[in-house]
């Protein structure tokens, strides 16, 4: 257990320093919410004043919409998180991973924890931008903490989609592509963009088996209304199962890619 | 000698059919330096992943550093050390930053690691751009650096693929001069090559692979010989009438020791045991014939002719051209 932890924090080191030697890279997964939170704020302002929208108890379009830029943030990166898999399989870094005297699990490990510190990094970012533009958060700093963990571990877990399709395309647009389709309908198809009294019938329905509304709502909730752990176990639940899906799948394709 | 390598009627078949290895059998002593020579797809880089423990075998038994590899991957990834035909570098990071995350996944400490990277950069003569990405890399630095990086962890047994492809001469030539400052050093050493010359030169024993089976195996010199002796090439004069040429096959023919000449143009070519012997003898011969010589050459067998034997074709090269500049004045210091 210790020597697998020492083992993926060295690979959890190379991982975070590779994102931090394209500055470009950061400077842009930053830019991206910040841009989502300006562009729909604007669209949607008009939206907080009504009233149907106002009896939800939002405050604002802004209270409102933060905690869905929080978790597309992060989903961004988890959609992007099967790139560098390709690239560590095009350039036999898995290779010389691999024939190191290192378990398999630490080169995984290794990717999910940088994974997370970057979602974690980028959600933090998203919330400083947030409080700026004039949003608060209900629960305070333990609240704003219990939000950043519930989207990074559901990042993590979304992440997982991304390496599965990484491992058995080993193509790096096709991982793209195939990351933004599975992820943005389930984005548009959630209650990230409209509460839930407002949104269609149908789209209410397809909202309850949704594990991104889940995320989005427990991180509402925290935000504008209070501490919610009822809500938020129902969330974690869906991550988990959702978890069991995506990791799984995940690393039985590493194992297939790597045999 | 320990055997470092054993293989035993090893063989490899792909899902979709392929027999990439097929019935392969060879060991590899201690302090050897082994080459497989063959051509592209002859089945050289299956054979050399398996025994790093990156491809399961189909069939078979494969033995490095006296453990059966696919059960006991672990203590066989520790004692080898591999350079794949296609590098592994991490072009984000710096020639030192590579070198030091490969020598903590060998389990070495941060002050270690660090140390034993400076080590290594300074043997291969990387010390001016050990803080550079490693992106922006000449193929012969990179080849370099990742040389440093399978022997980080000291391996006593090497596996290199392809080591030059793609390098120019001048950098071939120092990462042989590499190569065999390292097996000097009792570092054993397999290797994989299409070029024959490489083979000649490095190793002390080879196999020629051919689709998937070793078609023949022994020292450079043995298969030479096998083949056959030198070559001595006479040419006539151009204005040489066909008697004459007739006359002088006759001659030459009757020559002990030497096989059945070829006739091209004016010129015969002539299979003889020593050509340092031969030479002046026949020269004689001709000349008490009273047949004009215009010019004499002689050759020795290559691999070549040793390939083209047991397989009925020549050796098929292709060769991806990575430029490389930078000439390697150092050569490898001792192992401590």
């Amino acid at each position: 257990m210790l020597r697998s932890l020492g083992e993926s924090t060295i690979l959890f080191q190379r991982n975070l320093r590779k994102l931090l030697r394209v500055p470009m890279m950061v400077f842009f997964s930053l830019f991206q919410p910040l841009l989502w939170l300006i562009l729909f704020t604007q669209i949607f302002q008009r939206l907080g004043e009504f009233p149907q929208f106002q009896r939800q108890g939002y405050d604002s379009y802004l209270m409102f919409f933060a905690p869905s830029v929080l978790t597309m943030t992060v989903l961004t990166s988890a959609f992007q998180s099967g790139m560098g898999m390709v690239t560590d399989l095009e350039t036999g870094m898995l290779d010389k991973f691999l024939i190191s005297p290192i378990r398999r699990s630490s080169v995984l490990l290794g990717k999910v924890m940088a994974d997370a510190f970057r979602m974690l990094l980028q959600g933090g970012m998203v919330l400083v931008i947030a409080l700026l533009m004039g949003a608060r958060i209900e629960t305070g700093i333990p609240g704003a903490i219990v939000m950043l963990v519930t989207a990074a571990l559901f990042g993590i877990v979304w992440a997982g989609l991304s390496n599965i399709v990484a491992l058995r395309t080993r193509h790096a647009e096709l991982t793209m592509m195939i990351g933004i389709l599975l992820t943005f309908p389930l984005l548009f198809l959630s209650t990230a963009m409209m509460p839930e009294g407002l949104l269609p019938g149908w789209l209410e329905t397809v909202g309850r088996f949704n594990p991104v509304s889940y995320v989005i709502d427990t991180a509402r909730a925290f935000m504008n209304f209070g501490y919610d752990w009822g809500q938020l176990g129902i969330t974690l639940g869906v991550i988990a199962v959702v978890g069991v899906f995506t990791l799984t799948g995940a690393t039985r394709a590493f194992r297939r890619a790597t045999s | 000698m320990a055997k470092l390598i054993e293989v035993e009627g090893l063989t490899k078949v792909y899902p979709d059919g392929t027999r990439a290895v097929d019935d392969v059998s060879f060991h590899v002593d201690a302090g050897e330096m082994f080459g497989f020579l063959g051509p592209n797809g002859a089945g050289k880089t299956t054979m050399i992943r398996i025994l790093v423990t990156l491809l399961p075998k189909t069939s078979g038994s494969a033995k490095v550093a006296g453990v059966e590899v696919s059960e006991d991957p672990d203590t066989v990834r520790r004692s080898i050390g591999y350079a794949a035909q296609f590098i592994g570098i991490d072009d984000d990071l710096s020639g030192h930053e590579n070198l030091v995350l490969q020598a903590r996944l060998h389990g070495m400490g941060k002050a270690e690691a660090r140390e034993r990277a400076d080590e290594l950069l300074e043997v291969f003569a990387l010390t001016t751009v050990a803080g550079k990405r490693a992106a922006g890399f000449s193929g012969g630095m990179r080849r370099r650096l990742d040389l440093a990086q399978s022997l980080v962890h000291r391996p006593p047994l090497l596996f290199l693929d392809e080591p030059t492809t793609g390098l120019d001469p001048q950098t071939r030539n120092a990462m042989w001069r590499h190569l065999e400052e390292l097996n000097r050093d009792g570092t054993t050493v397999f290797l994989t090559t299409q070029y024959l010359e490489e083979a000649d030169r490095l190793c002390s024993r080879l196999a020629i692979i051919d689709q998937g089976r070793i078609v023949v195996e022994g020292s450079p010199a043995d298969l030479k010989k096998e083949v056959g002796g030198d070559v001595v090439t006479l040419s006539l004069p151009e204005d040489t009438d066909p008697d004459t040429l007739r006359r002088a096959v006759e001659a030459v023919t009757s020559f002990p020791g030497a096989g059945d000449p070829t006739v091209f143009d004016h010129s015969i070519s002539l299979p003889v045991k020593d050509a340092g012997e031969a030479l002046s003898a026949l020269v004689r011969t001709l000349d008490a014939a009273g047949i004009p010589v215009a010019r004499l050459s002689m050759s020795s067998p290559t691999l070549d002719e040793v390939f083209l034997r047991h397989t009925g074709e020549r050796m098929r090269v292709e060769d991806t051209n990575t430029r490389a500049p930078s000439p390697m004045s150092r050569v490898m210091r001792g192992r401590r």
